[in-house]
């Protein structure tokens, strides 16, 4: 099932517009350039209606973009229809053909091509033993489970042996469980084919467990590309960083810069925090981002002074909403079972390392 | 237009689409707009005015308005006892097979059959009004009559219409209001009737739009005491030969038939207050129907069943004895008189339906698909302009006809061709519906899923779609067949000596008097619509268990 050398798909300023019934004509993808390297799997993450569908679509050749051009492996694409791509696409919706079994469902893109039916036959079992359906071929789509009917669907999109493979939200219709499961065969499956992947989600979880690199979408434009750890640890934006992981925004104002660290002052209280890159200068104002279990919980000591809101045990975790001042702050808390809990209406200190702290200044 | 570009396959059907709809939709109805409002090349509206100022028929235009408004209000009432008994009252199977069948009769009748039956029980030598009551001379025509008929013969389409209305509502809102203190009776009031309104309004005006474009019902029953438009019409021109007339007549039928269609689609276009989730279906019994009201309900229904059922006996009587209320003698000789001087016409029909079935059933499969799937300019002008044909009550379709292929550029009359023509265009709109409705339930990226493995969009559209959407199709070629066996008010004015039709011999047997073969040439055509019914439900049952998708009905009136 090797595939030949994977291939780099490409978007240069790619736009997309539709006439919007109330507010005239709206951009869906806006000015989108990216490039996914060979053998990548890149996730477009973003809240429904950013986009990430639309762009996902015009690499496959479903729509076409009003501007811009999209290259894979360096071949102008652009106006070329769907059919005449090769790519390979898992729908949401798996889209099986329900008038065919699972052997025609698969077989359906090598009879389009026109492969002898020996080849065919080969080709189909192949793949089907690969996604673990061997011996379901005779049965009808609507008698499969969700999962089975996503692997068919996986099937008959890597059988045609595509330069690239597009997900567009493939889990989305199955269980917890089961999309976990799911979410590590595709991983392992596109690692083993070695093919360059685009995969759409708007769910961070799926996101951060099954990609390379993830470029998030927010109205039509991407905001921030890079791998899971760097969205969450370095987010660009407040929407990055509300959007990748659980977080707190804090406002403050810087009130002392030195080399690797600034002080800024939180509700009446200065907080030191460090700083890799440009410092802000004295008296800008800033958002800090700090992450809930970043903060540590205690009923003394020296820190942000709060109230205890509300208390949820979770196993492992406890979770905390925190009054601090006018904002109020999420905690997570683990190994919480030793010590006496806190409840409601206790008073407590927030402690917030410098570092696992990140600064955005205004307006980002 | 890139699309188009991008797609030459698509742009020459959509051309030759359009070339066919602007040829037999959109051609006659421009020749007669021209023949009743334009004289000498100039728009002059004093045909108009000599036709309507005609106190005969300005008669007949109110009469047409009084018969369609009563038959609307009737046969709503009828079909909503028949719907509200089937859905509300937890029939057992038998008995909801046996109101289906009752309603099923005179849907695919002759729309005639009720009147002759009606002749044959309160005619002059009616076997009620003559054998039973003695009544020597009683008259059967007139308004009573012809609004008795027509609502025993269209309330099946009120039924079809109220009854999925009815089942969806959902029982656990009832039980909300029982459970709020309501009675049995002030349920049914505030909450049932009131989310069936919609449904009301809707089949009402699909009431009064056939009784209004009925056209053998009122020739048989209504008489000259009681002229409305069509049988005017018609008269004027087959009578006086006045075609310019006839086109002032069937503009006169227009106006309010338009006004009823946009009504409709407004009102539909408003949508039903009942929505259809996708959840379980409820786990409670539907209570808001007491045991006695049920026991009445049902009694009611029974009623109206045995009347339906007495008028086919007493055609199926009249159709096997000499003289029917003369000489009640056993005979085949009716049967024999039709397949012998009357082969021609059942030959003819014959091959009219045969060849119009296939012909509409691909026409509504294409037009439907390209209405519903794909995007190229002038798409919903197109989905409009198919709708028209079967808008229009049979007779504006006729005469217009009539007039535009009489003679050059294009002369038909007196062809097999019109008469298949005609039945396509109006009658393959069911099929382009059922086909809308059943893509609507297919996701389009089944398609676009051909489309990434490689597929061209005539693969996809044959190894994909079609298979899709072939109950679509099947229910298209039922209808066509079975109005092209049935329907009359069009093709009256389109028969010639060369091609006939049985309907057309059946009303001229009615004239004569000759009503042995009329109603053995009637019960002929029940039979053969049955066993192409019963084939065509067979076929789909086939399809349905083979994983394809349901048609909800293959009658859409």
């Amino acid at each position: 099932m090797a595939n030949l050398s994977p291939v780099a798909i490409r978007l240069e300023g790619v736009s997309k517009r539709f006439d919007h019934r109330v507010k005239g004509e709206v951009y869906a993808v806006r000015d989108v350039s990216l490039d996914v390297r060979p053998a990548e799997l890149l996730t477009l993450l973003g809240p429904s209606g950013c986009g990430k569908t639309t762009t996902l679509r015009m690499i496959a050749g479903f729509q076409e973009p009003d501007a811009g051009r999209i290259l894979i492996g360096g071949q102008d694409v652009t106006r070329l229809m769907a059919n005449e791509r090769n790519i390979g696409f898992v729908f949401q919706s798996y889209a099986l053909f329900p008038h065919l079994s699972v052997f025609e469902n698969v077989a359906y893109g090598l009879r389009v091509q026109r492969q002898a039916e020996a080849g065919i036959a080969r080709a189909v079992g192949e793949v089907l033993a690969l996604v673990g359906l061997a011996g379901h071929e005779r049965q009808m789509p609507h008698q499969l489970s969700g999962g089975e009917q996503q692997r068919v669907a996986l099937a008959r999109a890597i059988v045609i042996k595509p330069r690239v493979l597009l997900f567009d939200e493939p889990l989305s219709n199955l269980d917890a469980r089961l999309r976990v499961q799911m979410r590590g065969e595709i991983q392992r499956l596109q690692k083993a084919l070695g093919i360059t992947a685009v995969y759409v989600t708007h769910d961070q979880e799926e996101a951060m467990a099954i990609s390379d690199r993830i470029a998030v979408m927010h109205q039509g434009v991407i905001v921030q590309e890079g791998s899971a750890e760097t969205l969450y640890r370095r987010p660009a934006s407040e929407f990055v960083a509300q959007f990748i992981g659980r977080t707190n925004l804090l406002r403050g104002r810087v009130v002392a810069a030195g080399a690797t660290g600034v002080e800024v002052e939180v509700q009446g209280h200065r907080l030191r925090v460090a700083v890799d890159g440009a410092t802000p200068a004295v008296g800008a104002s800033v958002t800090l981002v700090v992450r809930p279990e970043a903060v540590a919980i205690s009923p003394g000591g020296t820190g942000l002074a709060g109230t205890v809101l509300s208390r949820t045990f979770l196993g492992e975790k406890a979770e905390y909403q925190v009054r601090v001042g006018n904002d109020t702050l999420q905690v997570t808390s683990y190994g919480a079972g030793s010590s006496r809990p806190l409840a409601p209406g206790d008073a407590v200190v927030l402690e917030v390392p410098s570092t696992g702290v990140w600064v955005l200044e205004a307006g980002a | 237009m890139r699309r188009l570009g991008r797609d030459p396959a698509l742009g020459v059907t959509v051309l030759a689409l359009w070339a066919l709809l602007g040829l037999f939709v959109l051609y006659p109805l421009a020749r007669l707009s021209w023949i009743a409002f334009f004289d000498g090349g100039r728009l002059s509206l004093g045909h108009v005015w000599s036709v309507l100022g005609d106190p005969n028929h300005r008669r007949a235009f109110v009469n047409s308005l009084v018969l369609a408004a009563l038959v609307g209000v009737g046969g709503t009432a009828l079909g909503f006892l028949f719907a509200y008994t089937a859905a509300r009252s937890g029939l057992s199977r038998g008995w909801l097979g046996a109101l289906d069948a009752a309603t099923l009769l005179p849907l695919v009748s002759p729309p005639f059959t009720t009147a002759i039956a009606m002749i044959f029980s309160f005619g002059p030598r009616g076997l009620i009004t003559y054998h039973l009551l003695g009544i020597k001379g009683a008259t059967a025509y007139g308004l009573h009559t012809t609004l008795f008929a027509e609502t025993l013969t269209y309330f099946p389409i009120a039924y079809l219409t109220l009854r999925p209305i009815l089942a969806a509502i959902d029982p656990n809102v009832e039980d909300m209001a029982f459970s709020l203190g309501s009675s049995r009776w002030r349920v049914f009031r505030t909450v049932t009737l009131p989310l069936a309104v919609p449904g009301f309004a809707n089949a009402f005006l699909l009431l009064f739009a056939a009784s209004l474009a009925d056209f053998a019902t009122p020739l048989i029953l209504a008489g000259n005491s009681f002229p409305v438009l069509p049988t005017q019409a018609y008269l004027q021109i087959t009578g006086l030969f006045d075609f310019r007339g006839g086109a002032v007549l069937s503009f006169a039928l227009l106006v309010p038939a338009a006004g009823v269609y946009l009504l409709q689609r407004y009102w539909v276009s408003r949508g039903s207050y009942v929505t259809i989730t996708g959840k379980a279906g409820p786990a409670t019994a539907i209570k808001s129907v007491a045991p006695w009201a049920r026991r009445g309900l049902l009694a009611a229904c029974v009623v109206v069943a045995a009347v339906i059922a007495y008028f086919y006996a007493l055609l199926f009587f009249a159709s096997v004895v000499m003289a029917f209320g003369a000489n009640h003698t056993l005979t085949w000789r009716h049967y024999h008189v039709i397949f012998t001087e009357g082969l021609k016409a059942i030959h003819d029909t014959l091959i009219v339906a045969g060849l119009g079935m296939p012909l509409g059933g691909l026409f509504g499969v294409l037009v439907g698909y390209l209405v519903a799937r794909r995007r190229f300019p002038g798409r919903r002008a197109m989905e409009l302009v198919s709708m028209i044909n079967y808008a229009l009550p049979g007779t504006i379709v006729g005469i217009a006809y009539l007039i535009a292929f009489n003679d050059p550029p294009l002369v038909l009359t007196g062809t097999a061709f019109i008469i298949v023509a005609c039945y396509v265009f109006r009658y393959s709109p069911t099929g382009i519906r059922a086909t809308v409705a059943l893509l609507q339930q297919i996701d389009p990226s089944i398609e676009e899923a051909s489309q990434g493995l490689g597929a061209r969009s005539g693969t996809t559209f044959r190894r994909v779609t079609l298979p899709l959407i072939v109950p679509a199709f099947f229910a298209g070629l039922g209808v066509v067949f079975i109005r092209s066996m049935t329907a009359i008010s069009a093709t009256i004015f389109l028969v010639s000596i060369n091609w006939t039709l049985i309907t057309v011999r059946i009303l001229e047997n009615m004239t004569e008097l000759a009503l042995g073969p009329a109603a053995a040439f009637s019960v002929l055509v029940v039979a053969i619509v049955f066993v192409v019914m019963a084939g065509i439900s067979w076929a789909l049952r086939r399809l349905q268990s083979a994983g394809s998708l349901q048609v909800t009905s293959i009658l859409g009136g």
